[in-house]
């Protein structure tokens, strides 16, 4: 049977920091801690990463079970093809959301079961007891996933959250309409405080919210600092490792151990600053991960970057945040912790858009990309089309276009495969892939 | 010299599909403003009380996708992929703007590519919510006065009520002909073939909605007169899907020996049988219409009651029109990458089955290249059928 498989482990990917080696152990802790609670009977919630809902649900004592963590980490451990064989056998696409197929495939099982499917990666996830989905302007499974997970769970409640940004227009600015967008957006999140406060029986603690709103901006100022550190030539902490430290940004913000982490994270890059102390000893070339979730099963490749003189000190996966003082507007005067968080986000989506008019014909995206290129002192640009997700993985061949069109032309390349379904990669056209991409970058260079 | 025959009825919708936006460049030439959009989720009302002729840009299963590949990724739903490949290659020339709405991620993500890449002089993407709460509803009431503003503004007018006001009445009575039409459906054997009626609505989004009342009302009246009943065939589908712009799987299916007699498609009975309420603000009756009316998998529908009830909310309409339509069999006919529908699949068919009535679940690739694999599903399909 093709749910008995075995799956085919990696070695680690080596990773430059101390703090992003600690990384696995906390997933590990966090999702045998999901496995724990279920028992113990506290209330569990599916979740979404990056949908404004952190500092609620921690606020309401909710513990957040993250279906696209563990997802991941069934790709990263290279056992999630027998839950994606099984969502095939429930009649859905393979072309979907593998996060998405995986967690049903994985669903459908253990409820078939009445426990874990045999051998889960790390114990299993756990039943929840609600899900929270959202309806974004990106990434159609957030509000479809937990609809169809409700086959097998069909007494679990879920709630969706309408989470909108302005869009990037030409013919009026996005300020024009951003307080209806807020206004909208507080609306939904009321109602997310309802929907959990009728769930799991609690009441809000709204100063306890605050706390964890001010907890939240004072994380995400520090990660931005911090990750602005990686400026530093060499190179002292690469994309590889900002796929691990990335953990506490989005599986563990509103906590004050994702607080101290980066705080950890942060004096150990000044650290290795202050001592020229690079991540790997020989930097030729500089490069900027410009888009596209990474293979999961795959992480070593960074390291076969490295092995070719190369390093990525930025990336755009994955950096979900902004030093808040450098929005528009004072949120620290915004004391309703519901509307601060909606500002917080409409001010996030809509950052780049001011420098995006400066320059004729270009676009926030690709103005992202051209900071960081100018930043970070970056020579080439890799991007990855997992073909699975169409949220982070289309307008990537335009933007480079594009980049080319109103920038520069800057060598770059786009690797194909998924994010989870280690049977659409191929690993040795892959580093023939990069092998050749190197070449052209020290072409580029010799000129 | 003899005067040139007026095309009318099903030849004119002959010639408005295979020639399509035929009439769009006609009319482009006489001063016509035109703007193309996407999906069943662009309030058309509003393009229309601009003055602008909506005009629904559409893919060629016949045509390989070339152009479109070195702007837009594969991944992207290949039917949207053959639209920007058909604008790319000059087939829509004549538009002024596009409008784009936030329906699905293969649509809503590539925006940007579509506004850069064709530098239209006009183009707005419709932020429609996912959920469809009050909230929700107060939300996209004000995304769609944003969007009558911007309009507005390019086309050098204030879009008043009035003209909102008769622009609903104009496109309800739109949708009150295809309803009509698909009355004709319901004899046994049909009176029109489902390649017929699919035909005849992928004509009416190519031209003026005034014309396309005109044409349905000729098609009905022709149909009306046809003097003898066709021949029976062995049972009675039902199709269900996304946008489906050309008439070939419906021709596959009927040419195996089955009516197509229903359907829950774009365009189709999904986008032309609810129409828009007439209320003192306009704006209102729209809203209501696009976001709770129109029932697509990419509007998240909160749950009312229990799973049961949920289902029956998200799916009941398919149901009603299964036994409205005397349908034996179900085929779901979904395209790889279509995330609203792919993740709706096991659902929708075990609803169905669950009242009696077979489903085939068929995925596709929109292309012609894969008509002959499912000519032989549909045919074990229809031989299980009886």
């Amino acid at each position: 049977m093709t749910e008995e498989k075995k799956p085919e482990e990696r070695k680690k990917r080596r990773t430059a920091t101390e703090a992003a080696s600690k990384i696995g152990p906390m997933v590990k802790a966090a999702i045998g801690g999901t496995v724990q609670a279920r028992e113990e009977g506290k209330p569990l919630a599916y979740s979404f990463i990056c949908c404004c809902y952190d500092e609620i649900i921690r606020a309401m004592d909710v513990i957040p079970v993250w279906t696209e963590n563990y997802a991941g980490v069934c790709g990263a451990k290279r056992d999630a093809q027998r839950f994606l064989e099984r969502a095939e056998a429930e009649n859905f696409s393979r072309s979907l959301c593998t996060y998405a197929l995986c967690g049903l495939g994985f669903d459908a099982w253990r409820e078939e079961l009445g426990e874990m499917p045999p051998e889960s990666p790390w114990g299993g996830q756990a039943r929840p007891d609600m899900m929270l989905g959202s309806g974004q302007m990106l990434c159609d499974p957030r509000n479809k996933w937990y609809q169809a997970a409700q086959q097998y769970m069909p007494d679990v409640p879920v709630y969706d959250v309408g989470l909108p940004w302005p869009p990037y227009e030409d013919d009026y600015d996005y300020r024009e309409v951003q307080d209806y967008y807020v206004k909208y957006i507080v609306a939904e999140l009321k109602g997310l405080v309802q929907f959990l406060e009728k769930h799991t029986g609690r009441k809000m603690d709204w100063d306890h919210l605050s706390e964890l709103v001010d907890l939240t901006d004072r994380t995400w100022n520090l990660i931005w600092e911090t990750y602005e550190l990686r400026r530093a030539v060499p190179s002292v902490m690469g994309t590889g490792d900002a796929m691990n430290t990335m953990v506490p940004m989005v599986f563990m913000m509103a906590t004050q151990e994702a607080y101290d982490f980066y705080q950890e994270l942060n004096d150990e890059l000044k650290h290795k600053i202050a001592n020229k102390e690079g991540e790997i000893p020989d930097e030729k070339y500089r490069l900027i991960w410009g888009g596209g979730l990474p293979s999961w099963f795959a992480l070593s490749d960074f390291n076969y970057f490295n092995s070719k003189g190369a390093v990525f000190p930025v990336e755009v996966t994955y950096r979900m945040i902004e030093a808040t003082y450098n929005f528009d507007m004072d949120l620290s005067k915004v004391s309703d912790p519901l509307e601060h968080i909606a500002w917080r986000w409409v001010k996030f989506w809509t950052y780049w858009y001011d420098r995006a008019r400066q320059r004729p014909g270009s676009h926030p995206d690709v103005e992202r990309l051209i900071k960081y290129i100018e930043d970070y002192k970056i020579d080439g640009i890799v991007m990855h089309e997992a073909f699975s997700c169409r949220s982070w993985h289309v307008g990537l061949i335009w933007q480079l276009n594009m980049l080319k069109k109103v920038y520069k032309d800057i060598p770059s390349l786009i690797l194909e495969s998924d994010i989870v379904d280690i049977s659409s990669y191929n690993e040795a056209d892959t580093k023939a892939r990069i092998d050749a991409f190197i070449d052209t970058l020290e072409a580029v260079k010799s000129r | 010299m003899p005067e040139k025959a007026v095309v009318k009825g099903l030849a004119a919708a002959e010639r408005l599909y295979q020639d399509y936006g035929v009439r769009a460049r006609e009319l482009k030439k006489q001063g016509q403003k035109i703007l193309g959009y996407l999906c069943a989720f662009v309030p058309l009302e509003i393009v229309t009380a601009a003055g602008f002729m909506p005009f629904r840009i559409k893919g060629d299963v016949n045509e390989p996708i070339t152009k479109a590949d070195t702007e837009m990724e594969t991944i992207v739903c290949p039917l949207v992929r053959s639209c920007f490949d058909m604008a790319l290659k000059g087939n829509y020339d004549f538009l002024e703007g596009i409008v784009i709405p936030h329906a699905c991620d293969s649509i809503c993500r590539t925006y940007d590519v579509w506004k850069y890449t064709l530098n239209l002089p006009y183009a707005h993407f419709i932020n429609m919510p996912h959920t469809t709460g009050d909230s929700s509803l107060d939300f996209y009431r004000d995304i769609l006065n944003t969007f009558r503003t911007s309009l507005g503004r390019f086309a050098g007018k204030e879009i008043s009520d009035q003209e909102l006001a008769r622009a609903v009445e104009l496109h309800n009575r739109q949708r009150a002909k295809v309803r009509e039409l698909y009355e004709l459906r319901k004899a046994s054997p049909p009176l029109i073939s489902g390649e017929e009626v699919a035909r005849v609505l992928i004509a009416a989004i190519s031209i003026p909605v005034a014309e396309s009342i005109e044409l349905l009302g000729d098609v009905i009246e022709e149909v009306g007169q046809r003097g003898s009943t066709p021949a029976p065939k062995k049972a009675r589908i039902m199709v269900i899907g996304a946008q489906v712009d050309s008439i070939a799987f419906i021709k596959l299916i009927e040419d195996s020996g089955a009516w197509v007699v229903a359907d829950d498609l774009c365009p189709g009975a999904r986008e032309f049988m609810s129409s828009v309420d007439l209320t003192a603000d306009p704006i209102e009756g729209i809203a209501e219409r696009y976001l709770r009316k129109v029932k697509c998998g990419r509007t998240y529908r909160e749950m009312k009651g229990n799973y049961e009830e949920d289902l029956e909310d998200r799916f009941g309409h398919m149901r009603q029109m299964i036994d409205d339509f005397k349908v034996d069999g179900v085929v779901l006919y979904i395209y790889k990458y279509c995330d609203p529908f792919g993740f709706e699949v096991p659902q929708i068919k075990s609803y169905i089955e669950a009242k009696g009535t077979p489903v085939l679940y068929l995925e596709d690739e929109y292309s012609m290249s894969t008509i002959g694999r499912l000519r032989t599903r549909v045919q074990a399909f229809l031989e299980m059928l009886g």
